[in-house]
């Protein structure tokens, strides 16, 4: 009863949100961690994807968690993006934003379906990339091409900018807002999505301009 | 003193179910030390002059605390100043030959009723679903009978300062509802007098507020920013706190 309460109501979709958010970018952090050894050497990455695979049992339901969870962030978030359509942006014949800054906040499903759009592109790439070529070297060859590295960037990007506001805004979801942490809190919706686009756009810039080439 | 030229457009629309459009309004010799609301008098005494229907407006207090007045003045909810309602905005603020658009507070829960004049009825509605206390009534009990820290008794005063002007509303890009509601919420859970009854009115105003067609909050804090009373978005934080604590215990 009260998961459908909650479900039901606008609050509790935004916990939905922030709640699939917030294990969005704890993945993101252990799978940043993954790559950043590609920064190590071939085989240090090698072995930790080898290790990984030796785990299929985890892997199987770290995956399928996974793509539940993004699901709910993608229905969830869709559901709001059209409820929300049916308040006219043009309701009035000026309309003034007092709140500077408003950028990631008003391309929140726009940065997210360029996510969503690249999570097919990597999923088709190294996912189901051939099994007898070692992911190191698959890693190496499609980085390695330049408009698919720039794609990736572009993707990180993109998700910089969905945290810079989705961060701040799933803490505020979940109640937390006070004058103590506000400064912390706002330090960390700007480092936490950069550490994401240093991590990984770092490994693409580094097979992308060639400095990866003998990793 | 001294006085400048304006040019107003001006939303006019007969009733909840005419067309409206803008209109454009010349008014000369604008004492700059009225405030706006006296800005629209004058113009309805010359419409009236000119046996024009006069634009219909709603006001009361006149001093920023009863929260009747409010329009959308060059887009931004109560105009250009900073935590001032309507009728404290002054037409120091505007300069000689301005052109300045007038438009009705909008959101689907507020049917138009005539020019500016909005129905905001939803907003009481909310108030009447929870966010009140029940006391049964005796003698008057001792001012300080019940304890409360003076840093409570603050964050209270503060939710409460909200005059239900609706501009929060008006100016959400989502025309949610989340700032009025947190601060009727906030004003009470924060108290002790409002414990009692603290999870079922967390409920109860949050179910009301979705009914009435208000929006999803996707924090993008235009609300605080044009809120006259400066009310804060931690008021929204402690909403979906009561909220869902209340779903999860109650519901
Ligand atoms: C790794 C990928 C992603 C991460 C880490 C992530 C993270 C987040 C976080 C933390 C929020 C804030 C939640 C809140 O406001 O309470 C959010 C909001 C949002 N996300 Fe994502 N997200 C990701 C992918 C996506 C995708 C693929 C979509 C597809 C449409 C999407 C659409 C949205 C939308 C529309 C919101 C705004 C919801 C609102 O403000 O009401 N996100 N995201
Ligand atoms: S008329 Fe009372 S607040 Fe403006």
């Amino acid at each position: 009863m009260w998961f459908v309460r909650l479900l039901s109501s606008s609050i509790g979709k935004k916990l939905i949100m922030a709640a699939t958010g917030l294990l969005l970018v704890l993945f993101l952090i252990t799978h940043a961690a993954g790559n950043a050894t590609i920064f190590m050497s071939s085989d240090v990455f090698q072995s930790y994807a080898d290790e990984l695979h030796s785990h299929p049992l985890i892997v199987l339901v770290f995956s399928f968690s996974l793509l539940l969870i993004f699901l709910c962030h993608i229905v969830a978030g869709l559901y709001l993006f059209f409820e929300n359509r049916k308040v006219s942006h043009s309701r009035y014949e000026v309309t003034t934003r007092v709140v500077k800054n408003s950028f990631a906040s008003e391309t929140m499903p726009y940065t997210g379906l360029i996510v969503l759009l690249f999570l097919f592109v990597h999923i088709f790439g190294f996912t189901f990339s051939p099994k007898d070529v070692q992911i190191s070297v698959t890693v190496k060859e499609l980085l390695g091409n330049f408009f698919y590295a720039l794609f990736y960037i572009f993707a990180f990007v993109a998700l910089t900018i969905h945290l810079s506001h989705g961060f701040w805004s799933m803490l505020q979801t979940f109640g937390i807002n006070h004058p103590r942490y506000n400064t912390l809190i706002s330090r960390l919706t700007l480092g936490i999505p950069l550490f994401f686009l240093l991590i990984f756009g770092g490994v693409a810039l580094y097979f992308m301009t060639g400095l990866g080439a003998h990793y | 003193m001294s006085s400048i030229n304006l040019t107003l457009k001006i939303w006019r629309q007969q009733n909840s179910d005419a067309l409206g459009r803008l209109e454009t309004y010349t008014l000369d010799n604008v004492n700059t030390d009225m405030s706006f609301l006296e800005m629209l008098d004058v113009l309805n005494e010359k419409l009236t002059k000119e046996s024009k229907d006069p634009v219909a407006f709603d006001h009361d207090c006149r001093e920023g605390i009863c929260g009747m007045c409010g329009a959308i003045v060059d887009g931004v909810a109560h105009g250009p100043e900073k935590e001032v309602t309507l009728c404290q905005l002054h037409m120091r603020h505007f300069k000689d030959g301005d052109s300045i658009v007038i438009e009705p507070f909008r959101s689907r829960a507020y049917p138009i009723k005539k020019d500016l004049l909005i129905d905001r009825s939803a907003l009481d509605r909310i108030i009447q679903a929870g966010g009140y206390v029940s006391v049964n009534t005796g003698g008057t009990i001792d001012g300080n009978a019940i304890p409360i820290s003076s840093q409570k008794a603050e964050l209270a005063m503060d939710a409460a300062a909200c005059i239900g002007c609706g501009a929060c509303v008006a100016s959400c890009p989502n025309g949610a509802a989340m700032l009025f509601t947190s601060a009727k919420i906030s004003q009470l859970a924060l108290l002790p007098q409002g414990q009692v009854e603290r999870k079922q009115r967390a409920l109860a105003m949050v179910e009301q507020m979705d009914k009435e067609g208000f929006g999803n909050c996707t924090n993008a804090k235009e609300c605080e920013a044009v809120c006259p009373k400066g009310i804060s978005i931690r008021n929204i934080a402690r909403l979906n706190r009561e909220y869902l604590l209340a779903a999860l215990t109650e519901g």
